[in-house]
């Protein structure tokens, strides 16, 4: 191949759409829960196992894990959200703790399930592009389920359905007084943000080696993608997931894999350096 | 100049909303003076500004001659500027005398900033507690107290460092007569014997043409009348 | 609170009566060994308590400076040959300056963000340890990456029992510095600090400076333990420096009451003899500590102390004992 940049843009950009919904699912908790979730990852991690479990029985289409993931991981974050979050939630230190709990918690259970050694999935020939560029079959797959879901949230958060929502990021007190059942939509806000993780691990399971840490990187690019995106829109979370997904891309493929992961830790702590308020709906609780 | 604090031309506003335009005040040494001013005037932001919790968009405030408008609120207590809050933020854990020594290491010196010990400390804060009727407490926690028993501790934490001039946002405010009785007579003693000057503000006319002797009304973010009050 | 905590008088005396027995009682190496490490782990659980428990400053990266002060012990001793004594020293004045750095840059955020900030930081040294690895010398081994870097140590095999009774004897010392640090006027304006920011503000504390100092102490006591470590085990690895490390200390001072050090101290030792006296795989301990702290973090949210705290206060209808002198106690009479 002559020049590695288009490919190094091109997957990027599929990985970046598949992050796009992570981050909006940790941007849904944000608005939603008014809490951080270091266990999103964790989520994304199932995801991919569950890929790799459900290809290993035959049915190698990411599009066919992807709902048996979500479906998987709504259950496991309505649990989740449910019994720990909603009751400590107001609690400033049980929260990341107890999400970072919950995030090695799976991290090691996946360790002993599949063990520590990385495994692959097999995503198919891919179909082969002008110049040589390598048009992975999965990867459009994953980029173009990731833009319709976030297409429909954004139709979801503004239509009618989504009024709740709307109303409890906006003000807690009215939502309850207009007869909401706030704790109900926290949780299942919560379970949903999980599954749609999930849904982009089964969707990017093919990319690489699926380990049980390899929902970290992704934990952190949500992340800054909410403390400079915001969690207003929609289109702004997908494109700069886009940018950090061909980011990411080109760290792993120009320096080595875990240069992408140490970038986003850096991307985190200097974001955090010079924009101290952090992020603004948190911003006005004291805790 | 004879004025322990001054504020010039304060403006400040909040995205487009214009909270302060242009606020102009004074408050000599040993000055009882009111603030008046109905719900929305700005009176919070501005006792904010000259507590220095916030920073003004345009103006400056003076203490004892100095330019402190940049200084934070730790340094302005250090300097005789201290504030109570309309809602106390209680410390949870810690007992109420503990909650008044934290403010009086303030007193003692450079003590503060070595953390060194302090047990000097236990006597002027059990004597301050007694001031303001809260030496029977002394061991509670203080996120035990009742609303009343928070006013007279944002009370107490405030004299600790001797303060030349008390910003007293609303501290009346939803309180018992007899809560309220003890607060204006400890109000008045610390103005009549120790001679500190105080900014009151409230929305209460009666008690603060009992309390001050100048008044100045506040509205749509100036100062729009000044009355002496006798 | 001061001096409220439930470990007054004696037990404290008879908690190190029973260890400075056992050595004699069981001289079995393996659990002289688990008792040797649980020692040094609670010395640094105590430390994470002085910053996420005393001061309220919720770090998730504490193995930074406990792993950077067994890097610098390793790399000191080993590749630039200095003396032990001095290379402890420099490792943990080093593990005090990182210490302060991670607290200036976290002193303007607010509550999870000086979590994430910790834990970034802390990731990124683990990368930096995993990633790197160098050849000492002409025809050796590689040095660094997940193995580590040894310590060159003065002594051959030192004996499970002085391992043993140094590492005690270093958690007491340290147990009540920290004791004493948390109960001086430092550590008083610190609790103030953690309980409420904007009051201690008012009150005219400088409260960056105190965040500053609590990160430099715990981080100082940190290192401290992270040279013991690597003294002990004879090599500095990048599992000094993990996520799960931080998250252990963090679950250590959850569970034994948070801002009490004694607490920290006594799960810290509990908990590790338990699960590593079961000779568990480390992914099922990791599990176990995960599986434990969410579970006190659901139901006992004050930690065993607080806990106990409680029951004996609703028991006994006593609410916080005076410290050291008479009073007469009004709990509960302050509410119209």
């Amino acid at each position: 191949m002559a020049s590695p940049l288009p490919q190094v843009l091109l997957d990027g950009l599929f990985a970046g759409g598949a992050y796009a919904l992570m981050a909006a699912g940790m941007a849904l908790i944000l608005g939603v829960v008014k809490v951080i979730n270091l266990s999103h990852g964790a989520f994304f991690t199932l995801g991919a196992y569950i890929a790799y479990a459900v290809a290993e029985r035959g049915v190698g289409s990411p599009i066919a894990a992807a709902p048996i993931a979500a479906v998987i991981a709504f259950a496991f974050g309505v649990f989740l959200g449910k019994s720990f979050v909603n009751p400590v939630r107001n609690h400033p230190f049980a929260l990341p703790v107890g999400t970072l709990a919950c995030a090695l918690l799976f991290e090691q259970a996946a360790q002993i399930i599949w063990g520590p050694h990385p495994l692959s999935i097999e995503a198919g020939a891919p179909w082969i592009g002008p110049g040589g560029l390598v048009v992975r079959r999965w990867g459009v797959v994953a980029f173009l389920s990731s833009a319709a879901l976030l297409g429909g949230l954004e139709w979801l958060l503004s239509a009618r359905p989504g009024l709740p929502l709307r109303l409890i990021a906006e003000d807690e007190e009215i939502a309850g007084s207009l007869g909401m059942d706030v704790e109900a939509i926290r949780y299942l806000t919560f379970g949903g943000a999980c599954a749609m993780a999930a849904a982009a691990g089964a969707l990017l399971s093919p990319s690489g080696a699926v380990t049980p840490t390899m929902g970290r990187a992704p934990l952190l690019l949500s992340l800054v993608v909410v403390i400079v995106a915001g969690m207003d829109s929609v289109a702004a979370i997908f494109l700069l997931s886009i940018g950090l997904g061909i980011f990411g891309n080109a760290c792993a493929w120009f320096l080595s894999p875990q240069w992408s992961y140490v970038a986003l830790l850096g991307a985190v702590c200097l974001l955090l350096s010079i924009r101290p308020a952090g992020i603004v709906a948190l911003a006005g609780r004291r805790d | 100049m004879n004025t322990p604090l001054s504020a010039e031309g304060i403006t400040k506003s909040f995205g487009a909303t214009q909270v302060l335009s242009g606020v102009t005040l004074s408050v000599a040494p040993g000055e009882p003076v009111g603030l008046f001013g109905p719900n929305g005037s700005g009176k919070t932001t501005l006792v904010n500004i000259l507590s220095g919790l916030l920073l003004p968009d345009a103006g400056a405030v003076r203490f004892d001659g100095k330019e402190i408008t940049r200084l934070p609120i730790d340094a302005r207590y250090r300097l005789g500027i201290a504030r109570t809050f309309q809602i106390p933020h209680p410390y949870p854990a810690l007992s109420v005398l503990e909650a008044v020594r934290v403010a009086l290491a303030v007193d003692t010196g450079k003590r503060k900033e070595r953390g060194g010990t302090l047990e000097d400390e236990e006597g002027p804060a059990e004597d301050l507690l007694a001031r303001t009727g809260l030496f029977d407490q002394r061991f509670v926690p203080c996120a035990q107290l009742s609303q009343g028993c928070l006013r007279r501790l944002e009370f107490a934490r405030a004299l600790a460092c001797r303060p030349k001039l008390l910003i007293l946002d609303e501290i009346f405010s939803a309180l018992s007569a007899a809560d309220e009785d003890d607060l204006t007579a400890l109000l008045r003693a610390a103005n009549r014997d120790d001679g500190t000057a105080f900014l009151l503000v409230s929305h209460n006319p009666p008690l603060l043409k009992s309390l001050c002797r100048r008044i100045l009304v506040i509205g749509e973010g100036r100062i729009v009348r000044e009355r002496t009050a006798w | 609170m001061r001096n409220a905590a439930p470990f007054r008088g004696g037990w404290p005396a008879a908690g190190i009566g029973l260890l400075l027995l056992f050595p004699l009682s069981c001289p079995d190496a393996f659990f002289l060994d688990v008792f040797t490490t649980g020692f040094l782990l609670a010395a640094f659980a105590a430390s994470w308590d002085v910053v996420g428990g005393v001061s309220g400053q919720l770090t998730l990266g504490h193995a930074l400076p406990f792993g950077a002060a067994a890097y610098a012990c390793a790399l000191l001793t080993s590749v630039a040959g200095w003396p032990l004594p001095l290379a402890v020293a420099a490792a943990v004045l080093l593990a005090a300056a990182v210490g302060t750095g991670i607290g200036a840059l976290s002193t303007p955020l607010a509550g999870p963000f000086v979590a994430l900030l910790t834990l970034a930081s802390g990731e990124i040294a683990h990368e930096a340890a995993v990633g790197n690895t160098f050849f000492p010398g002409p025809g050796g081994y590689a040095w660094g990456g997940e193995g580590g870097i040894p310590v060159a140590l003065p002594w051959r095999d030192a004996s499970p029992f002085s391992s043993y009774y140094t590492a005690l004897a270093f958690l007491c010392l340290a147990s009540f510095g920290m004791l004493r640090f948390s109960r001086s006027g430092a550590g008083l304006i610190l609790r103030a600090v953690a309980g409420s920011p904007i009051t201690a503000q008012a009150s005219g504390v400088p409260i960056a400076r105190f965040k500053r100092l609590a990160f430099a102490v715990g981080s100082a006591f940190a290192g401290a333990a992270g040279a013991g470590f690597a003294l002990h085990v004879g090599r500095a690895t990048a599992t000094d420096l993990s996520l799960e490390l931080s998250f252990q200390a963090a679950t250590f001072a959850a569970v034994g009451g948070r801002g009490t050090i004694v607490g920290p101290v006594v799960a810290a030792l509990v908990l590790h003899v338990l699960f590593q006296g079961l000779s568990l795989p480390p992914s099922a301990r990791v599990l176990l500590y995960a599986l434990t702290l969410l579970v006190t973090l659901r139901f006992f949210p004050g930690g065993v102390v607080g806990t106990a705290r409680d029951l004996a206060s609703r028991l006994g209808g006593k609410g916080m004992r005076p410290p050291r002198r008479r009073g007469r106690n009004r709990s509960g009479e302050g509410t119209p």
